[in-house]
């Protein structure tokens, strides 16, 4: 049997292991294992199709790139739906500073301006700024509603709008970052994230592993403290009223 | 008893609504509501709970901004002030007064770029709070405390107009009485002061007036 052959076996092999057991335990999760298993399979396979044609027509990295921030953005941003206009506000939050990142690292020759260094770079850091953005977002609106109280005692003392705000803002930021951070500093201790598994597994030195993971950890961090300032200041305007007023979202 | 009628003039000293009207998410809060509050004497605005009270007063300190009507602070419409200006002249102590984080000195002195040296011990005086309390952790008082010194930072803004939305709600009779007291004393020496409150013995006891301006809209 080929290699490829053996790892699709191997992959059936551990969901049907895995749906096994739930099923043998009575977990209740057996169709819910089986289910993930095989979207799991379906998604990979159309991606890893789409992928090879994007990888061949180089134009349509630039709309693969633009379908994973539409998608980002249709994710993150109907988790923060109470508020109006929250898509359009999550978009640039994780578009700008993650494409501005990869845009860097192309410029500066970090990676080859090929699809096959583009995309995946692209995809981590759209991935990254999404979850700082929506963390930070739904800690934001829930701080704006738990802490009302405190913002109108703010106002009433004599706070504009913005610095009434701040302690609210401050600790959604704080929140948001705390994957970001915590990803950063285990790494290596804890997990051995993607990129490198990746490129080790490819054939890459463990070197050359490390300096690429390192690079896009380190350009992650950067992408999602911007992605959470962005966002906050996008929500903080969209409850900023005339007359130094905060609306608080339902 | 009305709180105007139309016959009745503006109010110079003091600050007065006009047919305020105000709708949230399709439901009428406020429907063609009037309000005077003259300075030196405590108004009791009596309603019961859910009638608009509180979107009354925040209409007062632009917190709320009615849909219509409009509120003269010694006879100058409010839209006129800055925000910011407006909020220190018209103070506002909340139902459950939060306190913000530090000591009780921070939180009265919030906000005020150059406070003076007794600044704090005189507004905690004027709230009859002992001005050793200025050195507590602000977070750590009582209902009874926060709703004092919620009173103190109000007053060391020394406002022209002072807003009470329920500030005995959460207190005992006897803590309820003091407070009561206490805004008596303030109107004497000159303040509007108008307390929104369902506590129909401690309006009898310490207003001036009775202001039923707000019919519960269904």
């Amino acid at each position: 049997m080929s290699q490829e052959a053996l790892q699709v076996v191997a992959a059936a092999g551990f969901a049907l292991l895995a749906v096994a057991a739930a099923w043998a335990l009575r977990l209740g999760l057996t169709r819910e294992l089986a289910w993930a298993a095989l979207r799991a399979a379906v998604q990979l396979t159309v991606v890893g199709a789409i992928i090879a044609l994007v990888f061949h027509v180089e134009v349509l990295a630039f709309a693969f790139v633009a379908a994973m921030l539409l998608t980002a953005a249709l994710t993150s941003g109907g988790r923060l739906r109470v508020v109006p206009g929250a898509r359009r506000r999550v978009a640039v939050a994780i578009g700008v500073p993650a494409l501005a990142a990869v845009g860097f690292l192309l410029l500066i020759g970090a990676f080859d301006a090929t699809p096959q260094a583009a995309v995946p770079a692209a995809g981590i850091l759209i991935g990254g700024a999404m979850t700082a953005a929506t963390i930070t977002g739904r800690r934001l609106v829930e701080g704006l509603e738990d802490e009302a109280g405190e913002i109108e005692a703010r106002l009433s003392l004599g706070d504009d709008a913005h610095t009434a705000l701040q302690p609210v803002l401050r600790r959604a930021i704080t929140t948001g970052l705390v994957p970001a951070i915590d990803q950063t500093r285990s790494v290596g201790l804890v997990t051995l994230p993607g990129t490198f598994v990746g490129l080790v597994l490819g054939g890459a030195s463990p070197a050359s592993a490390a300096r690429v993971q390192l690079l896009i950890l380190l350009a992650l961090l950067a992408v999602e403290l911007f992605s959470a300032l962005i966002i906050g200041r996008l929500l903080l305007a969209a409850v900023v009223a005339p007359g130094e007023r905060v609306e608080i979202p339902h | 008893m009305p709180a105007r009628d139309d016959s009745e003039p503006a109010v110079t000293a003091g600050i007065e609504a006009r047919r305020l009207c105000l709708a949230r998410g399709g439901r009428e809060v406020l429907r063609d509501v009037s309000l005077v509050v003259p300075a030196g004497l405590v108004t009791a605005l009596l309603a019961p709970s859910g009638a608009g009270k509180s979107t009354l007063l925040r209409c007062l300190n632009r917190l709320v901004a009615p849909d219509s009507g409009q509120v003269l602070l010694q006879g100058q419409d409010i839209l006129e002030l800055e925000p910011r200006v407006l909020r220190r002249r018209v103070g506002l102590v909340a139902q459950v007064p939060v306190m913000l984080p530090g000591t009780v000195r921070d939180n009265v002195l919030y906000a005020i770029d150059e406070p003076r040296p007794d600044q704090a011990e005189q507004a905690l005086r004027a709230a009859n709070l002992d001005p050793a309390f200025a050195e507590r952790p602000a977070r750590e008082l009582s209902g009874g405390e926060r709703a004092r010194v919620a009173l103190a930072r109000a007053l060391a803004r020394e406002p022209e107009v002072l807003l009470l939305d329920e500030p005995t709600a959460a207190l005992d009779r006897d803590a309820a009485t003091r407070i009561g007291e206490t805004l008596r004393e303030l109107a004497d020496g000159g303040l509007a002061v108008c307390l929104a409150t369902h506590d129909l013995e401690l309006a009898a006891a310490v207003a001036d007036r009775r202001a039923e301006p707000l019919r519960v809209v269904p």
